[in-house]
């Protein structure tokens, strides 16, 4: 069957979220639109699985997802070759005066673990259901959520956020405890 | 482009329920959108719709391997 015009002109209309997703998760433009263009090959490719009128976003995010970890697989070792730019990263702090920058923002982001880092990003940016977050991942609604709340939190420390919602004993008593606390 | 679709947010947060530790009153979420919608409000590259174009130029059956 060939592919339908609306198939092809949705997945166009897709491309600017894919986009985003992929360099939410590889930090690196080059890398996500190389990533961006295997995921249209293979929804391409596989178009006869998705059903019409299902979420075609989610069914796209899935495909670059899978196809982001198997190439982190294939790769192995490679990726390692990141820990000299992260140490340079490390080494430029963001500023902790004044509003929130946008550039210190992307930074803590790229501080977070992968799958705190995937999961923050689906839920709180690409506006994806928690149940759907977890079929993107492969994972339990529980494991989402759970991931989204310590990302959210890592990411407060790292910016030097107290607690935005709560003004009460928590940020006091985070910080008579320090570190420990977390 | 790059304006919040309010309908679209109101009806991811009642989806989301939860999700409100990352609402509009939380400084990391709006950072997280805003980092997020200038990713999204980029200008596509060329190569995608090209790239779409010879998709559809190849026959189904034709396809190699």
């Amino acid at each position: 069957m060939a592919v339908s015009p609306e198939f092809k002109q949705d997945l166009l209309g897709t491309i600017p979220n894919l986009r985003a997703f992929a360099v939410s998760l590889t930090q690196n433009a080059d890398k996500a639109d190389d990533l961006v263009q295997e995921t249209l090959v293979k929804a391409w490719d596989k178009h006869e699985s998705f059903q019409m009128g299902t979420n075609l976003k989610a069914w796209l995010f899935t495909i670059l997802r899978n196809e982001f970890y198997s190439q982190m697989r294939k790769r192995g070792r490679e990726v390692q070759d990141s820990d000299g730019i992260m140490t340079e990263r490390m080494a430029v702090h963001p500023s902790q005066h004044g509003l929130l920058d946008l550039k210190d923002f992307r930074w803590a982001l790229e501080q977070l673990p992968q799958d705190q880092r995937e999961a923050i990003i689906l839920i709180g940016a690409s506006g994806f259901s928690y149940e759907e977050a977890a079929e993107i991942c492969g994972c339990a609604v529980g494991t989402i959520k759970s991931r989204v709340s310590r990302a959210r939190n890592r990411l407060q420390e790292i910016l030097k956020i107290s607690g935005e919602a709560d003004y009460g004993p928590d940020a006091i008593s985070a910080q008579v405890m320090g570190s420990s606390a977390a | 482009m790059t304006k919040p679709n309010p309908e679209a947010e109101k009806a991811a947060r009642r989806r989301n329920g939860s999700a409100d530790i990352l609402g509009p009153n939380s400084e990391i979420g709006r950072k997280l959108k805003q980092y997020y919608d200038d990713l999204v409000s980029e200008e596509i590259p060329d190569r995608f719709s090209q790239l779409l174009r010879q998709l559809e130029q190849t026959e189904p059956a034709q396809k190699k391997g």
